[in-house]
């Protein structure tokens, strides 16, 4: 239904430490359950592809949506990871979820500042993905019985009204 | 900050904890404990359409738990289209007192009865544990899939149907009002003819 392909992102961070993953590229496929007319929840899913360029793989990474914590799941294919979550049909909103993606370094770093209550974004992620939610299917607008119920009434109104008219 | 949904999950494990098995040593409290949870969050079972499957990987242990590696075999690919996610997925650490979820979207292909069973989840209880744990989700259990047929009966908007229906009724009003229409077109040219005169 909405199957979704981006094209990221993005390449922050040129630490000095080797050991980390430099101009991080990102290819991501991501899936929203669209219909909640079916469901309890609706799941945002995405998985991705992380290369580097100096090679690096298998590296844990964390997630951060939207204030929540995330660990980025690990798939069985090499350097692919997931970033799921479910989310209550009511707080959802439709628009752009971006999921900041951490190494353990800056994600321990995240949580160090969110302990100090300093401001955690002042630390930049290694890449972030854009999850697109084009809206949520909630049922239809207004109910055809309603609406078919609605016109019923306008006609004979329209038809009685003219019949005392004439017989007036 | 993000802590918030985390006692409902726990409650969910306890739930789930009554259907977890952990085989293995008994003997030491040592080391990661994992409680896993897969539920399915549908109000309705379609076939052809979303089912969203989450594993909860609760640690109940004092020690994070390492390499966990989460394998669902129970969705084969004849009766499921796997829309998003994969069934077999592995995370790195799992610290004390927190939790994990993992989520699958699949699509039934086919109606009928299907039973929900457990994932396997395999996991090191410690750095320096010799051997992995085994340990098996809790069952979401027998479960119906409506066909589609028979949801869009109950669910559809019937915006074709209520059309076709209002298209049937045309006939019976259009028809007396043009009859009526047209004599009453007759009959005012009539009277302003006789006005003239």
């Amino acid at each position: 239904m909405k199957y979704l392909t981006f094209f990221t992102i993005i390449q922050i961070i040129t630490s000095v430490f080797t050991e980390n993953c430099q101009k991080p590229e990102v290819t991501a496929l991501a899936y929203i359950t669209g219909d909640a007319t079916i469901l309890t929840q609706i799941a945002f899913t995405t998985q991705f592809s992380l290369k580097c360029i100096n090679g690096i793989k298998g590296i844990s990474l964390y997630a951060e949506v939207n204030g929540k914590a995330l660990p980025a799941v690990r798939l069985s294919a090499e350097n692919k990871y997931q970033v799921s979550w479910t989310d209550d049909i009511k707080t959802t909103f439709s628009g752009d979820y971006s999921i900041k993606l951490y190494d353990e370094e800056s994600y321990s770093a995240i949580r160090k500042a969110i302990r100090n209550s300093e401001d955690p974004s002042s630390i930049k992620p290694l890449a972030v993905i854009v999850l697109n939610n084009p809206g949520i299917y909630m049922g239809p607008w207004i109910n055809s019985e309603f609406l078919a119920a609605l016109l019923a009434i306008f006609v004979s109104y329209a038809a009685f009204s003219a019949k005392s008219k004439l017989l007036a | 900050m993000f802590i918030g949904s985390m006692k409902v999950q726990f409650l969910f494990c306890i739930a789930a904890a009554l259907l977890v098995a952990a085989y293995g040593e008994e003997d030491d409290n040592d080391g990661a404990r994992l409680l896993v949870a897969k539920l399915i969050h549908n109000k309705y079972l379609v076939e052809n359409m979303d089912v969203i499957v989450k594993y909860t990987v609760y640690n109940t242990g004092n020690a994070a738990a390492l390499e966990v590696e989460i394998t669902d075999n129970s969705f084969d690919p004849d009766n499921f289209a796997h829309m998003s996610g994969e069934l077999n997925a592995r995370i790195d650490r799992v610290p004390p007192n927190t939790n994990v979820t993992h989520t699958v979207v699949v699509r039934p292909r086919k109606p009928g009865y299907f039973n929900f069973t457990s994932a396997e989840v395999l996991y090191r209880r410690k750095e320096d544990a010799p051997r992995l744990q085994v340990a098996d989700s809790s069952e979401p259990g027998l479960a119906y899939f409506t066909s589609y047929k028979e949801y869009d009966k109950k669910f559809s908007s019937h915006v074709v149907d209520w059309a076709a229906f209002a298209v049937m009724t045309l006939p019976s009003l259009a028809i007396p009002f043009a009859l009526w229409f047209s004599s009453k077109r007759k009959y005012e040219k009539l009277s302003r003819n006789t006005k003239k005169h």
